[in-house]
């Protein structure tokens, strides 16, 4: 494996790395006032890490190095996470206010690193070591974002919590491999299945047990109940530019890392864990919108919305890929789509927050966004088309995005025995929706007939306006031409189903063959679990 | 001429204007300021241009050629493979009507250039306009060669959008405000029928898509196979015509048209003649398949048609604002052209819309013209004799009632005559109403020509009248132009009909219970109806010219001795009156009933579900002193009961 193999392989990810530690060189030198040489650097950076991704298209699933495995997966995210991080780094342009922004930028480019790094892990120990590199910069960026003491409180509070989370990952994926004897990840799923992923049996058990510690430690990072206790208070301690990226790297990485520990199984998932998905979908939607409901604090809105759109993107995970189905049909594909235009949408809503301040602070309740209407038009209009989106509200790519997410929830054989939870669950969805729209109103209520008007002071500068206007327009153009987005997250679905295999199919002659295309292999398996339980009650 | 250069056309008409209204609404106040109509002119003149192209092509093509569906790309995926595309239909009909709307929309346009000036909102008001006009433009040009259901139905909200944003232009008046709203709320009620015929069509074919979905109804199939039931069939159309008596105003969504003067006035020009009511009208007659395969859906067109036609005509004799006059009188004449669509003879109702087009975008622009020399006034009671003061407004409003009174050898003269010939054919009654409607129409266009400009010189005090500029006279007259001499394109010979012949051919000629052009050969079977109805015109000219030339006294007396009947015209046959006694009131109620749950019910119950939550908060605080701690407390608890489920339910912990 010579040198210009990784090159070729891990270009985007290598400029990354090369550029944060670049940047963070400029961050030593010190100058007296903070310049904005660094920002423009890390831009420069992603930008070039973008190009590089283009440039070597989608990999063919068959490159491998030493833990890393590149798929289509693996080319959607790098598409997703460095698009949306240049908005990112445009929205954070003036961030860490005093002289670390130098550091702050590095952190920001090693946290979009590491999400890359877990699309393309192939090893149990790479998933967790890149799931961590994403989320350790975080509190850096938490703590660093203001002077004020409830930044650091923030940073301390989700330091501690997400040691916690990684604590349960690494323990479940510690039970994986005893299970497995491998941490490879493709041959992880070969050694469950053949020391049986038949539950009930000996193994069985702490393959699940594996399994759900895993999907703890993973649902803390996508903020999904009862692990969603950290963001309404994170997200209002952190500034709302960090807040905004809060809302999109972690909940970007954990998707990914949870689409490739379902995919690694083919989705051939114990009923017990669908069970158990389908709860925190439904009880995460929900408490997010009731939540939100009672809030006066924008960004606490903001943070329980976060919370309810897990919840959405929760149903899509549980359905899965179906291969050839088309998005409309395709778990994986829905779910890809959304957390990429999710990520702008919000990202595009707090950095309206960031970019004016009222009586000399941050715009953060709903009150200080009296007048803004009147104001600034456009900022207030690029704002409501974000706040729309969210919503869920024709024409944006919101809308499209929990078309697709609901009527995947429909796309399973109305024989296999999940279909008719699933339809509940993109009932409670829709339902949930409809709940949503009343805070998302109250948002836009707030910046256009709201009484008594404050005086707003523009404060973000050009580059956070730029952002804004970016992903209001992205929201337009994604309502316009999706398929831009859902054709490559579309290609995940093959990938996942049968990609990972390809790579080993010939390694063992596995018994259970890639997931049938009509979206019954579940059942198959599913049947097969089912009668196991039901011999095993019998047995009693 | 390629299916690419077809192609490049098709996505001009459409990205133009919706280019040019980005551009003026993105820039057009910090760079552009009074220059905004610019960009505006530009992207409708380039669709103009392209819809020019685009007709070249389809008329140059022969035989089956001469419709084409282009496939822009694929937009949302509907499932299993297949696509809601962004795709456009071009033939025959969709050239003639982007040629039509793209054309009196770049008049129209050119006209506003002069008139926004003294009556855009000083604020934001002139390059609002622009962008919004533009927008209009792009909307309808969308709803016409939108290749799908889909499409259709984008097209078609986006210009209610539009129509609301341009008839509430004026939103600190309080009647712009609420004419906008009532346009925008009468147009969601026939949308809701539309929206529900849409579905329909979905449920029963599987596609959105016009060719698919027709050639399904042709065969009479659905998309499972089973034969397709007539009384589908006549509810998808009845659905349809829902939207479609919303959009083309025709009983009893009709109110929201009159009240639509509120805009600017080439507003009301664009409405009335190009980009908004013709929808309708255009829609019947793209479904054709549908509607021609139910009877029972072509006698409610019918009908419904004609009655239009007659109710809109007797209230406009009444009326004495110039543009409500002109209001009523589009309602009667798209009347007219449901009555043509209704007797199969669609090819006739598209013609009397292209040359409707003409003189009704005309009088409203002259209409406009004289109010921009009245200062904003236009109530004919309180002006007359301009014909000396505005000479040349005067002359193309002229030009336009001719035509709309249906004077012999004009545009309207011939389209009208044509579709009162079909009705006739069809049956008597519906003929008798459509020749009474004309005499109707010839007497109350010309009352409004005679009082406004005939007589005593008269203007409103204050008032220092001037002719308008040349900004605004150059529409005037090519309007003129076309408004006397479009009927040329129909007559002699029908060329417009048998250009369109191959879109209507299978449905409403094949299918007409009276074969076209089986009718009697001779001479005065066929164009005795010709003279009867000139004649009948200029009969009511005329005595129009006694009453309000000649003895204006007259007018005065039968309004006086008429009483009821006059009352009741003049009150609109108190439609609003019902809508709202039988609507507004009941809904308003209702609201206040609502907000009243909502503040005491609901706000009640939220205040009692959220003390739980709360009241464990307080508990939790006294207990726990820190808060990551009690955070990490409830992940650890939550974690051990889905440990304990799963586990549970796994079948022990063995």
């Amino acid at each position: 494996m010579g040198l210009s193999d990784y090159l070729s392989k891990l270009a985007p990810e290598l400029i990354l790395l090369v550029g944060g530690c670049a940047v963070l060189l400029i961050g030593v030198t010190r100058s007296a006032r903070p310049t904005s040489i660094a920002s423009f650097a890390s831009l420069i950076v992603v930008f070039l890490a973008l190009i590089a991704t283009f440039s070597a298209g989608a990999p063919d699933a068959t490159a491998s190095l030493p833990g890393l495995l590149f798929t289509s997966l693996v080319y959607y995210t790098r598409l997703s996470a460095l698009g949306v991080g240049l908005l990112i780094l445009l929205v954070n342009w003036y961030q860490a206010v005093g002289e670390e922004r130098g550091e702050y930028m590095a952190m920001v480019l090693f946290s979009l690193l590491g999400i890359l790094l877990t699309a393309s892990a192939n090893d149990l120990l790479v998933l967790f070591f890149a799931i961590e590199l994403v989320s350790v910069p975080t509190y850096v960026l938490i703590g660093l974002s203001r002077p004020e003491h409830r930044a650091p409180e923030a940073a301390v509070k989700y330091f501690f919590l997400g040691a916690m989370a990684a604590a349960l990952l690494a323990y479940g994926l510690s039970f994986l491999y005893g299970v497995a004897g491998t941490t490879t990840m493709h041959q992880v799923v070969d050694g469950v299945i053949r020391s049986n992923f038949v539950f009930g049996s000996s193994m069985g058990i702490y393959a699940v047990i594996g399994l759900l510690f895993v999907f703890a430690g993973l649902a803390f990072k996508v903020a999904a109940v009862p692990f969603h206790v950290y963001a309404p208070d994170v997200y209002e301690g952190a500034a709302s530019p960090v807040t905004g990226l809060l809302g999109f790297v972690p909940k970007l990485a954990g998707f990914v890392a949870l689409v490739k520990v379902f995919g690694m199984l083919s989705w051939e998932l114990p009923l017990a864990i669908q069970w158990l998905v389908w709860i925190v979908a439904a009880a995460t939607m929900t408490v997010g919108n009731v939540l939100a409901l009672l809030q006066q604090n924008a960004k606490r809105i903001l943070a329980y919305s976060s919370i309810a759109h897990t919840g959405y993107m929760l149903i899509a995970l549980l359905v899965g890929p179906v291969a050839g189905g088309g998005p409309m049909h395709d778990g994986v594909a829905a779910l890809l789509f959304y957390v990429t235009v999710y990520g702008a949408m919000n990202l595009g809503a707090f950095a309206l927050l960031a970019a004016f301040s009222v009586r000399g602070k941050p715009a953060e309740t709903l009150s200080d966004l009296a007048g803004l209407g009147k104001q600034a038009p456009l900022a207030a209009l690029a704002f409501a088309i974000c706040v729309f989106s969210l919503m869920g509200f024709p024409p944006t790519a919101g809308f499209l995005g929990k078309v697709y997410i609901f009527s995947s929830a429909f796309s399973l054989d109305s024989a296999h025995s999940f279909h008719g939870p699933l339809v509940v669950l993109a009932v409670i969805g829709v339902v949930n929706s409809a709940i949503g729209a009343a805070y998302y109103l109250r948002l836009v209520a707030a910046v256009y007939i709201s009484r008594d008007e404050q005086e707003v002071v523009p404060t973000g500068g050009t580059p956070v306006r730029l952002g804004l206007a970016l992903c209001s327009i992205a929201m337009l153009f994604f309502f316009v031409w999706p398929s831009g987005l859902v054709d490559r997250a579309q290609a995940n679905a093959d990938v996942v189903l049968h990609g990972q295999r390809v790579a080993t199919v010939v390694t063992t002659a596995s018994s259970a063959g890639p997931r049938p295309s009509d979206g019954t292999g579940a059942v198959v398996f599913l049947a097969d679990s089912d009668v196991r339980s039901a011999s095993d009650s019998r047995d009693e | 001429m390629s299916i690419e250069t077809l192609k490049l056309c098709a996505i001009l008409i459409a990205l133009a204007p919706l280019g040019g209204a980005i551009l003026v609404g993105a820039l057009g106040r910090p760079a552009l300021r009074g220059r905004s109509h610019w960009l505006s002119i530009l992207g409708v003149a380039v669709a103009f241009v392209c819809s020019l192209i685009v007709f070249g092509v389809v008329r140059g093509a022969h035989g089956e050629q001469t419709s084409a569906m282009i496939s822009v790309y694929d937009w949302i995926a509907s499932g299993s493979g297949s696509w809601f595309k962004v795709e456009f239909l071009i033939d025959p009909l969709a050239a003639i009507m982007l040629v039509t709307v793209t054309g009196i929309s770049l008049l129209v346009v050119i006209y506003s250039r002069d008139y926004m000036r003294d009556h855009g909102e000083p604020v934001r008001g002139y390059e609002r306009f622009f962008a919004y006009l533009a927008l209009f433009v792009f909307s309808m040009c969308m709803l016409v060669q939108g290749g799908n259901f889909l499409l259709l139905y984008l097209g078609w909200e986006a210009v209610g959008l539009c129509s609301y944003l341009l008839i509430g232009f004026y939103y600190q008046r309080p009647a712009a405000a609420a004419a906008a709203k009532k346009a925008f709320i009468v147009n969601r009620v026939g949308d809701f029928g539309f929206g529900l015929g849409i579905l329909l069509i979905y449920i029963t074919f599987r596609t959105l898509d016009y060719g698919r979905v027709f050639q399904m109804v042709e065969a009479g199939v659905t998309a499972s196979g089973d034969p397709l039931e007539t009384g589908r069939l006549t509810a998808i159309s009845l659905l349809l015509l829902c939207g479609a008596c919303g959009k083309s105003a025709q009983l009893p969504l009709h109110v929201w048209l009159p009240d639509a003067m509120e805009g600017p006035s080439p507003v009301s020009a664009l409405i009335h003649a190009a980009t908004m009511v013709t929808a309708g009208v255009y829609m019947v007659a793209r479904c054709g398949v549908m509607f021609t395969g139910s009877p029972t859906a072509m006698a409610v067109v019918a009908v419904l048609g004609a009655v239009t036609a007659l109710f809109a005509a007797t209230i406009a004799v009444t009326q004495t604002d110039m543009k409500r006059i002109l209001a009523y009188s589009t309602i009667s004449q798209l009347g007219y052209m449901f009555l043509g669509l209704g007797v199969y003879a669609a090819g006739s109702a598209i013609f009397h819309l292209f040359t409707h087009a003409f003189f009704k975008a005309l009088l409203f622009l002259a209409a406009g013209s004289v109010m921009h020399a009245m200062g904003g006034i236009i109530d004919i009671r309180r002006f007359s004799g301009l014909r000396k003061i505005l000479p040349w407004t005067f002359f193309t409003f002229v030009l336009g009632a001719i035509a709309l009174a249906g004077v012999p050898l004009t545009s309207g003269f011939f389209s009208k005559d044509e579709i009162i010939h079909h009705a006739f054919t069809h049956h008597w009654a519906l003929g008798l109403i459509g020749l009474l409607t004309a005499v109707l129409t010839a007497f109350y266009t010309f009352r409004m020509v005679f009082v406004a400009f005939f007589g005593t010189e008269r203007v409103p005090e204050g008032v220092h009248p001037h002719e308008s500029g040349r900004w605004m006279l150059v529409p005037l007259f090519l309007l003129g132009i076309g408004a006397v001499f479009a009927g040329y394109f129909g007559f002699p010979g029908h060329n417009f009909q048998h250009f369109l012949e191959p879109v209507f051919h299978d449905t409403f000629v094949a299918r007409s219970p009276v074969p076209h052009g089986a009718e009697p050969a001779g001479f005065w079977a066929q164009y005795g109806l010709m003279f009867v109805s000139g004649a009948l015109a200029l009969l009511a000219i005329l005595v129009a010219y006694a009453l309000y030339v000649r003895q204006p006294w007259i007018p005065d007396t039968i309004r006086s001795s008429a009483g009821r009947l006059y009352t009741t015209l003049l009150h609109k046959y108190y439609a609003d009156e019902a809508y709202d006694a039988s609507v507004v009131k009941p809904l308003r109620t209702g609201g206040k009933v609502c907000v009243g749950l909502d503040d005491y019910v609901v706000d009640g119950l939220i205040f009692v579900v959220t003390a739980i939550p709360r009241g464990l908060a307080y508990v939790l605080r006294v207990l726990q002193q820190g808060a990551i701690q009690s955070y990490a407390m409830a992940m650890a608890i939550g974690f051990a009961v889905i440990m304990w489920v799963v586990l549970l339910s796994t079948g022990g912990c063995g």
